[in-house]
């Protein structure tokens, strides 16, 4: 685990919301897990969803379910490996995606469980530990894994309360809002955008051809001065579009930038 | 047009085929280098591309193509292009009716001013002879591209008296001609044939010889204008000069006043030294659609590497 992996699985665990329960080993502090540990009268604060209206019954006044903390995580990750993400400028936004989802399992410690999904090529339930976190993050999707299939099998595979890392360029956002919602309320859902690998701005100018990943259609362009401002000006409203998107399902978002992954956790999970 | 060169042609269609497949090959290696994007949809949306600059290159460099096919082919077309081999005679009337001052400072001055302006307009090798006429016809000048005899010989001009022998002018200019190349006769008069030969019978045999007369009227007829220090009036006989224009496959031009008789003189000087001809289009298009070929390629690296 690099010194980057603690950090992480402590925002992971201190990020956990409210409405998401947990899934895994229990620790011995009390605390919002699955695990029961014992039954006291209600006190001012308590989750009225953690009153055990049966043992109120028998006792006769408010009895409230006290639960062990959870204190292991189910890290799951999907990268989009669709054609689209196949491109970039000297590292493809599929590889920055990968190198983002090693870093995620390096959050991992031995009491935890890991998953890859992808479609056609998932690994659940995934072994525990380190040795697992090693296997997924060594896992390569075939061109043309799409996330909206890896979504419908993460929410079919994984249990509620994993910490699920979505990574893709959201280019068929419209078509993923059910699931992303779906997602978003039944695990603790982190979607890192894929950067445009020419935010920057087009690296060629004057007469250029671009080919689509997707459909391999290739047109001849004329970029003058301003078409690339107006290309500039255009990525940056799409990331804002699709973060808004993102954040909107419940989403934590950010921007992953291939020569910088870390620091899309970073801006993330609020990481100083 | 026509083609002298019919196989020159087969074998630039050919060159032509050549280089569009050639082209498409290229284009075809090119498709695999470009450059991949996640969603093309999106950067068209985004960029929102000028489409005019690549279709303007490739029009530009078939065009180039095509006209160098077209100069290898050897193309020839009836264009009108300057002459500078023709012979011009102006016969300039000197008849006592010059001498009105309805054309400042008088008809013959104003005359001499528009053939000075006329003999300034026409380009260098053209050769040019001066007649005068009153009650007979004398040749001032034999044709000569020497352009300062040509305004010497103006001032030698005899001052204006006598009758108008129209039909001796055009017979005198006549004689001076070469036989052949291009021949014109200017017939500058301001009154009615009234001396020597038939001017409509010597216009006719003239025309029929591939002499080509020109008239200018000066004046008018019935506008009351005496000749000088006589009571006659100084008629101009328009119908006639009109037949005369025709007879020689010429026009007939009326002038009123100084101005328009000079914008006259220097319309014909236009007019005749421009002929249509059977012209050779190789060298021409050769050099057109090889600058346009060329100046496509600088332009194609000016905007960004293209094809």
């Amino acid at each position: 685990m690099n010194a980057f992996g603690p950090r992480l699985r402590a925002a992971l665990l201190a990020g956990r919301r409210a409405n998401v329960r947990g899934y895994g080993i229990v620790a011995p502090r009390r605390g919002d897990g699955y695990e029961f540990a014992e039954l006291r009268a209600y006190m001012d604060g308590d989750d009225p969803r953690r009153i055990d209206w049966a043992a109120t019954a028998r006792a006769g006044a408010l009895q409230t379910r006290v639960m062990l903390e959870d204190a292991t995580l189910v890290l799951a990750a999907v990268v989009d490996g669709s054609a689209s993400m196949h491109v970039g400028r000297t590292t493809s936004n599929y590889d920055a995606g990968c190198t983002a989802a090693r870093m995620w399992y390096d959050a991992a410690i031995d009491d935890d469980r890991c998953a890859r999904i992808g479609f056609g090529a998932h690994m659940f339930p995934a072994v525990r530990g380190r040795a697992a976190a090693a296997a997924c993050a060594a896992i390569r999707d075939p061109i043309g894994t799409v996330p909206g299939d890896a979504l419908h099998l993460a929410l079919a595979a994984l249990p509620r309360g994993a910490r699920l890392l979505l990574i893709s360029d959201f280019y068929d956002l419209t078509n993923l809002g059910d699931e992303l919602r779906a997602c978003a309320n039944r695990f603790d859902l982190t979607a890192l955008l894929a950067a445009d690998p020419w935010r920057a701005g087009l690296p060629l100018r004057g007469f250029v051809r671009l080919r689509d990943a997707e459909s391999s259609r290739v047109e001849r362009l004329y970029v003058g001065a301003a078409a690339r401002a107006r290309y500039r000006a255009a990525v940056a409203a799409r990331e804002k579009m699709v973060l808004t998107a993102l954040r909107d399902v419940g989403a934590r978002t950010a921007v992953l930038d291939a020569a910088a992954p870390e620091a899309a956790f970073a801006a993330a999970f609020g990481l100083g | 047009m026509t083609f002298a060169r019919p196989l020159g042609l087969a074998i630039a269609l050919v060159a032509a085929a050549l280089f569009v497949w050639l082209y498409l090959t290229i284009e075809r290696r090119s498709r695999a280098q470009a450059l991949a994007y996640s969603d093309l949809a999106f950067a068209l949306d985004a960029l929102r591309p000028a489409r005019w600059p690549a279709a303007l290159i490739l029009t530009a460099y078939a065009c180039g193509c095509a006209v160098l096919a077209l100069a290898l082919g050897g193309p020839h077309f009836l264009a009108r292009v300057p002459t500078h081999d023709g012979t011009v005679v102006l016969c300039i009337d000197t008849s006592g009716s010059m001498r009105a001052t309805d054309l400042a400072p008088t008809r013959a001055d104003a005359a001499k001013a528009a053939a000075r302006a006329f003999v300034d307009a026409v380009p260098a090798g053209t050769r040019i002879g001066i007649v005068s006429f009153s009650s007979g016809a004398n040749a001032i000048l034999a044709p000569t591209d020497d352009r300062d005899a040509v305004h010497e010989a103006l001032a030698r001009i005899p001052p204006p008296d006598g009758a108008t022998a129209i039909g001796d002018a055009l017979a005198v200019a006549a004689q001076g001609m070469p036989s052949r190349g291009r021949r014109i006769i200017v017939l500058l008069t301001d009154g009615i044939n009234n001396r020597g030969a038939d001017p409509i019978a010597v216009s006719q045999n003239l025309g029929q010889h591939g002499i080509r007369i020109e008239t200018v009227g000066v004046g008018s007829s019935g506008s009351g204008e005496l000749i000088p220090g006589t009571s006659e009036q100084a008629d101009l006989d328009a119908s006639a000069l009109e037949t005369i224009a025709q007879n020689g496959a010429g026009r007939y031009v009326a002038a009123s006043d100084a101005a328009s008789l000079r914008d006259a003189f220097r319309g014909l000087a236009f007019e005749t030294v421009w002929e249509k001809r059977r012209v050779d289009g190789s060298l021409p298009f050769a050099l057109g659609g090889g600058a346009l070929l060329l100046a496509t390629l600088l332009g194609g690296f000016a905007l960004g590497k293209f094809p």
